[in-house]
C-alpha cells in the first residue's frame, strides 16, 4: 500500500457524512438566511432584490411580537413543569433499588416510541370540550359546563409537558446516577438536614443534568409544530405554527424565513442567558 | 420525600405518561361513529374501515418504504462516520462529534423549512420522494452515529492490526473482524433510525407531495377534519408495528439502545 493511499483513506470514511451535512444542512441554512432578506414576491415565492423589510415588519407588528412572547412563555412554563415533575422520577430511577426498575425505565422511554401525532391526538381525546376529562367531571356532577382545556395555552402546555418529559428525565437521571450517595450521607452526618443536604450537595452536583434537560425541552417546545397545532387549533397559534402556515398556505417565503430565524435566534439567546446564569450559580455554590 | 410518597408520586407520573396512549388504543375499539365517552360498546369496525381505506394503506406503505431506504443510507453513512470518529479523528474529535449531532441540535422546523427552500432552488423540488428521503437521512444520522460510536469505544484497534498481519485486506478486516463486534451498535442505531423515520412529522410535512404522504401526515390531515375512531385504529396499528419491531429485536438480538 502506498503512503498516499494510506493517508487519504480515513477521510473517505467521513466524506459521505461531510458531503451530506454540507450540501443538505449547511447550504440550506445559508440559503434561508439570504432568503429572509429577499423581497416578497407577487404570485411567486419571492422577487429579485434585497430588503430588511421582512424583519422590520416582524418588529413593528405587535401581533407577531405578542406571538413570540407567548411562544417563549409556553416554552418556559413547559420546561419548568417538566423539571418539577421529572426530578423526583429521575431521583427514584437513579437511587432506589426497585424490583421494577427496568419496567419503570421502559415506561419513561415508551412515549418516545409513539409518534408525536398520535400522542397529541390522545390529548385531544382527553382535553376536548366533550373529551374524557370533561365528560367524567360532568357525569360525576362536579362541574356543569366543560372546562376550557383545549384551544388555549393551558392545553398546549399540558400536552407539551407530556411529549417532552422523557427528555428531561433521562439527562437528570444520568446526572443523579453520577453523584456518590456517600457524599450526601457525609453531609448528613456532619449535621446537615435533609433539605440542606439536597440544596447544598445534590442540587449543585446535578446542575449539568438540569441544564441539559432544560435546554433540550425548551428548544424542542419552541419548534414543536404538531402538538400546538392540534391542541391550539385556529385560536391559539405558537410561532412555529404561524411560520409553517405562512409558508404552506400563503407562500410568503422571505417573511416566513425571517419569522423562523427570529424564533430560533430568540430561543438561542434565551438558552445562552440561561446557561450563563445557571453556570454562575453553580460555581458560586 | 418519604419512600411511599415518592413511589406514589412516580406512579402518578407514569400514569400521566401512558394515559394519552392508552386512551387512543381504547378509543379504537369504540363501536360508535364518534369518539364519545363512555364508549358505545366494543367493536372492530374501525379496523375494518381502516384496512379498506386505500389512502391510509398507501400512507403506511410509503412510511415503511421511506423508513427502510433512509435507514439503509443513514446506517452506512453513520457507521463510516463513527469509524472515522473513533479511529482517525485525532484532535478533531470534538468537532466531528458536534457536526454529526448537528441535525439533532438544530430546531427541526427550521431544518425542514431550510431544506424545502433549498430543494426548490437547486431544482429537485418535492415532486419525487428524494427530498423527503434526504430529510429523513439527515434527522436519523445522529442516532446511528451515537449508537455505533458507543459500540466502537470498546473495539481494540489491535484486533484489526492482528488480522492485517495475518494477511486480511481492509474489506475482509471490516467484514470478518470489526462488523461482528460492533453489530449490536449498528443494529441498535438502525432500529432507532427506522422508528424515528417512521414517526417524524415536521420534515415530512414540509417535503411531502401529493401521493407521498407518510402515515403521520395522513393521520394529521385526517384529524383536522374528521372525528371518527378510525384515526384511533390507524394509531393503534402504528403503535403495535413499532412495539413489535422493538420487542422482536430486544428478544432476538438482546440489544441495548443508546438514545443519548
Amino acid at each position: 500500500m502506498s503512503m498516499r493511499a494510506r493517508s487519504a483513506k480515513p477521510f473517505l470514511l467521513i466524506a459521505p457524512a461531510v458531503l451530506l451535512l454540507g450540501l443538505f444542512l449547511v447550504l440550506p441554512y445559508i440559503n434561508i438566511g439570504i432568503m429572509s432578506f429577499r423581497n416578497p414576491g407577487n404570485g411567486s415565492p419571492y422577487a429579485p432584490g434585497f430588503t430588511t423589510g421582512n424583519y422590520l415588519r416582524l418588529f413593528s407588528d405587535s401581533f407577531y411580537l405578542e406571538q413570540i412572547a407567548n411562544t417563549l412563555m409556553i416554552g418556559a412554563i413547559t420546561t419548568f413543569a417538566c423539571l418539577i415533575l421529572g426530578f423526583p422520577v429521575a431521583w427514584q430511577l437513579a437511587r432506589t433499588q426497585m424490583r421494577f426498575r427496568g419496567l419503570a425505565y421502559g415506561l419513561v422511554l415508551s412515549p418516545l416510541l409513539v409518534g408525536i401525532v398520535i400522542r397529541s391526538y390522545g390529548w385531544t381525546i382527553l382535553l376536548g370540550n366533550n373529551g374524557m376529562i370533561n365528560r367524567t367531571l360532568i357525569n360525576m356532577g362536579l362541574i356543569d359546563h366543560p372546562l376550557g382545556l383545549m384551544y388555549n395555552s393551558l392545553g398546549i402546555v399540558i400536552a407539551l409537558v407530556h411529549v417532552f418529559l422523557p427528555f428531561m428525565i433521562l439527562p437528570l437521571m444520568s446526572a443523579l446516577q453520577g453523584i456518590d450517595p456517600s457524599i450526601e450521607a457525609a453531609a448528613r452526618s456532619l449535621g446537615a438536614g435533609r433539605i440542606t443536604a439536597f440544596r447544598r450537595i445534590v442540587l449543585p452536583l446535578s446542575m449539568p443534568g438540569i441544564q441539559a434537560g432544560c435546554i433540550l425541552v425548551f428548544v424542542l417546545s419552541l419548534s414543536a409544530y404538531v402538538t400546538p397545532s392540534l391542541i391550539g387549533g385556529l385560536r391559539v397559534k405558537t410561532m412555529a405554527v404561524s411560520v409553517v402556515d405562512a409558508l404552506i398556505d400563503t407562500f410568503q417565503w422571505p417573511f416566513g424565513s425571517a419569522m423562523a430565524l427570529m424564533l430560533s435566534l430568540t430561543g438561542a439567546l434565551v438558552v445562552l442567558i440561561f446557561a450563563r446564569l445557571t453556570r454562575m450559580k453553580w460555581k458560586a455554590n | 420525600m418519604s419512600k411511599p410518597l415518592l413511589t406514589g408520586y412516580c406512579l402518578v407520573i407514569y400514569a400521566f405518561l401512558l394515559m394519552p396512549i392508552l386512551v387512543v388504543v381504547g378509543a379504537s375499539f369504540n363501536a360508535g361513529a364518534f369518539l364519545t365517552f363512555p364508549p358505545q360498546g366494543l367493536s372492530f369496525r374501525w379496523y375494518v374501515v381502516f384496512f379498506n381505506n386505500d389512502v391510509f394503506m398507501r400512507a403506511i406503505r410509503t412510511s415503511l418504504w421511506v423508513a427502510a431506504v433512509s435507514t439503509v443510507i443513514s446506517g452506512i453513512i453513520g457507521t463510516m462516520a463513527a469509524m472515522f470518529y473513533i479511529q482517525h479523528s485525532g484532535r478533531w474529535k470534538e468537532s466531528v462529534r458536534l457536526a454529526m449531532l448537528l441535525p439533532l441540535l438544530l430546531p427541526e422546523v427550521l431544518t425542514a423549512i431550510s431544506l424545502l427552500f433549498f430543494v426548490y432552488s437547486i431544482g429537485i423540488g418535492t415532486k419525487t420522494i428524494a427530498a423527503m428521503i434526504i430529510g429523513h437521512v439527515l434527522i436519523t444520522l445522529p442516532f446511528v452515529f451515537i449508537n455505533v460510536s458507543a459500540a466502537m469505544e470498546s473495539y481494540d484497534p489491535a484486533w484489526s492490526l492482528a488480522a492485517r498481519s495475518l494477511g486480511a485486506g481492509p474489506i475482509t478486516r471490516f467484514r470478518r473482524i470489526m462488523l461482528p463486534l460492533i453489530k449490536p451498535g449498528v443494529i441498535g442505531g438502525c432500529l432507532f433510525a427506522f422508528i424515528i423515520s417512521f414517526d417524524i412529522f415536521t420534515i415530512s410535512f414540509m417535503l411531502k407531495n401529493i401521493g407521498t404522504a407518510t402515515l403521520p401526515i395522513q393521520l394529521y390531515d385526517y384529524l383536522r377534519t374528521n372525528f371518527t375512531p378510525e384515526a384511533a385504529a390507524v394509531s393503534t396499528v402504528s403503535i403495535v408495528l413499532t412495539l413489535a419491531v422493538v420487542i422482536i429485536s430486544e428478544k432476538v438480538l438482546g440489544l441495548r439502545i443508546h438514545r443519548f
